[in-house]
């Protein structure tokens, strides 16, 4: 019971010696056990030597000699340091065109009255329910018409607007007193002064909230970037590690792809950890403190 | 102001990436290709690309990979629409008749005629077997690239444990199940060792159920007319219901609908003594099988026949003249004997071109590995694949049955009287184009 102790001396002092809160924090390890399952098998087949045969590979159990044969395999494979990058780039570039449009469309819709706000506000929502896959021809043909198949521009271009960024943003400035704002309109601030230095810095935790959506969708998206990218050079992670996943009539190579996934997840993965408690707390904080 | 500092800095990197390379001198081609096998085989395609390069200055391709099959297909489609088609795509073979009838794909006879020869000569390099996918009302509207047939696997090591002669591989139903009772083991309730595995996820499981229909007599599709399919008929009822059997009756294959690289690692691990699989396997199994092994033609019920499978070249509809006799001279680069022997002893898939099987090589190659015959020997009894208007949509209504019967929540007859009804709908916009528009 040492170690439940230890992780237990940041509970509040009233339920310190109550069961419940107790058993829903075992149950939570135990959760946590289960997610972690793929995750160390993923590492346990990285390192199991071929040579180990097929039957073993499902054993969580590391094996005596590991190897880097798989990494170097799925390294030679595929051009991991460029997919890596022309993903960060994607990411990064949607991520980054979103804050601004979704400030302004969420401010718009919290704070400024023109006609039709409701019935745009719902068209807006409705992005929601469509399906990616229903617009992959009509945005294809819209890209090649600008003159941006086969570009990184032309894979981020759908998703600069983003009904939900959008809708989260309206609700974090809604929830702001307009006293705060009244009073930088006395000292004579203007319209993007007022979201710069008011709006936006009070909405931070839905920002990284966003962020973190954003990022992991559009890390992980596969269907859209295979459509518009033919240059190998210009491939995301996703599509590179495919290639040896996507088989049809032939077999898998269970060590290479643990590996290929390892890369493709691990620059994510040690991000998160970095920043973990500060995302936890975006998820969970609202409003002003 | 640091916002639109940054905006600016983001708006200056976005337009640095949007400038596409501007192509001069050799015209430049695109080659989709889908991965049918392990991605080693992208590296090989990149090889052969590039020797094609080497020694034809004036094109230049570039090998895309696509993703499976059917992401192909989609990709493709969406590049024709987007009015920037690639010059050439290894498509699955029973895409080509749905490709055909929504036009999107470029008749090969005025091609094959500037060459200056006949559309029988050009066609009768190929096995008789693979013109059926091949040829549309007449015409040409691709080339055979790799192709396969569905295989017999068995562990011979295990025959010979369970006093079965592996020579004599079992040829009917009847003695394939009698087979795969005696490779079944158990330790009281609990099976150790599967008698045999079959696939079934999609794109395999309408392929396999084909295999099945065929070997008991019957016919999966409407091979003259492309609106029509037939599963609720006596020859699939009755194979469906054998596959079911293995499963609940004899408890002798795993339940549960299984997918292929499932299936050929539990035939690799001895966890299933016998599996029906591509020949595009062959590969795998002789580089990783520890224990002697057989491959055999797919036992019949009633007559010996398989399907087909694999894929062929195709080119786009709405080219430019230049691109489509630069993908010509390739597709013709990439199915000659010398080619299409290398990649066939690279994947495990049988060459098409059957001067391909005279090369020096491919005679050493099947002189050191005689298992690579028994594919080309079954195609005396192959036949197209199922082909027709909407083909993956109206595949995917029966395979979701099939699964819920694997899956034991549903009984043959109402799946296949359900996947019947479901496809009709699926065909009907095209009937009522055709052989329902009466004068």
């Amino acid at each position: 019971m040492t170690l439940i102790d230890r992780l237990w001396k940041d509970a509040p002092l009233a339920t310190r010696n109550e069961i419940t809160p107790k058993l829903g924090f075992v149950l939570t390890v135990l959760l946590a056990l289960v997610w972690l399952i793929p995750f160390l098998w993923m590492g346990v087949a990285t390192l199991r030597p071929p040579s180990d045969g097929i039957n073993l590979m499902a054993e969580l159990m590391p094996s005596l000699t590991p190897t880097l044969d798989n990494i170097r395999d799925a390294w030679e494979i595929g051009d991991f340091p460029r997919y890596t990058l022309n993903t960060t780039i994607i990411c990064a570039g949607i991520l980054l065109v979103q804050f601004v449009t979704i400030t302004l469309a969420g401010f718009a819709f919290a704070r400024l009255a023109f006609a039709g706000k409701t019935l745009i506000f719902y068209l807006f929502l409705m992005q929601l329910m469509l399906v990616p896959v229903l617009l992959i021809v009509p945005n294809l043909t819209l890209v090649a018409q600008l003159g941006l198949y086969d570009t990184l521009t032309g894979v981020m271009m759908p998703f600069f607007a983003s009904a939900f960024g959008t809708f989260l943003i309206r609700q974090a400035f809604e929830a702001i007193p307009t006293e705060l704002e009244d009073a930088a309109l006395i000292d004579g601030a203007g319209l993007f002064q007022r979201i710069r230095h008011i709006y936006v810095p009070l909405s931070m935790p839905s920002f990284s909230a966003f962020a973190i959506i954003s990022v992991t969708s559009h890390w992980n998206d596969f269907l859209w970037p295979l459509m518009v990218i033919n240059s190998p050079d210009k491939r995301p992670l996703t599509v590179g590690l495919s290639v040896f996943t996507a088989t049809a009539e032939g077999t898998q190579a269970w060590g290479t792809i643990a590996a290929g996934t390892l890369m493709v997840i691990a620059p994510l993965l040690i991000t998160f950890l970095i920043f973990q408690k500060r995302f936890i707390s975006s998820f969970v904080t609202s409003g002003i403190k | 102001m640091l916002f639109s500092r940054r905006l600016m800095l983001g708006l200056a990197m976005v337009s640095a990436l949007a400038v596409p390379a501007m192509a001069e001198g050799p015209t430049e081609i695109d080659l989709f290709f889908p991965v049918p096998v392990d991605g080693k085989l992208a590296r090989d395609m990149g090889t052969m690309i590039k020797e094609f390069n080497e020694t034809h200055s004036a094109i230049k391709a570039t090998a895309v990979y696509t993703g499976s099959y059917d992401d192909t297909l989609i990709k493709t489609r969406a590049a024709i629409k987007a009015g920037k088609p690639p010059a050439a795509v290894i498509m699955s073979a029973n895409f080509l008749l749905d490709m055909q009838i929504e036009n999107e794909l470029t008749n090969l006879d005025a091609l094959i005629k500037a060459d200056g020869t006949t559309k029988e000569q050009f066609l009768g390099q190929f096995f008789p077997a693979l013109q059926g996918n091949a040829v549309i009302n007449r015409s040409v509207y691709g080339v055979p690239f790799h192709n396969s047939t569905p295989l017999l696997y068995i562990n011979a090591d295990k025959a010979k444990e369970a006093g079965l002669d592996p020579n004599k591989p079992p040829q009917t139903w009847a003695e394939l199940t009698d087979w795969a009772k005696k490779l079944t083991k158990r330790d009281g309730d609990k099976v150790t060792q599967w008698g045999i595995a079959i696939p079934c996820a999609y794109d395999y499981c309408g392929w396999m159920m084909e295999t099945l229909t065929m070997s008991n007599g019957g016919r999966y599709y409407n091979e003259e007319f492309g609106g029509e399919v037939y599963y609720d008929t006596p020859s699939m009822l009755g194979a469906l219901t054998w596959w079911n059997d293995l499963v609940y009756k004899h408890k002798v294959h795993a339940p549960g609908a299984t997918p292929g690289p499932a299936v050929s690692t539990s035939f690799i691990s001895g966890n299933a003594a016998m599996m029906m699989l591509s020949t595009g396997s062959l590969t795998y199994v002789r580089d990783n099988a520890k224990f002697n092994y057989r491959v055999a033609f797919i036992p019949r019920n009633v007559r010996n026949a398989v399907p087909i499978g694999g894929a062929s070249l195709i080119v786009p509809a709405g080219l430019e003249a230049d691109k489509q006799k630069a993908a010509w001279t390739l597709i013709k680069w990439m199915t000659s004997p010398e080619k299409s022997g290398w990649w066939s002893r690279a994947t495990g898939y049988f060459a098409p071109n059957m001067a391909a099987y005279k090369t020096p090589e491919m005679l050493d190659f099947l002189n050191k590995n005689p298992d690579a015959k028994t594919a080309v020997e079954q195609l005396d009894v192959a036949k197209p694949w199922f082909a027709t208007y909407k083909t993956v949509p109206v595949r995917k209504n029966l395979e979701d049955e099939v699964m819920l019967v694997l899956n034991g929540k549903k009984q043959p007859k109402e799946a296949l009287i359900a996947a019947q009804k479901a496809a009709d709908e699926t065909l009907k916009p095209y009937n009522a184009e055709t052989s329902l528009k009466l004068p």
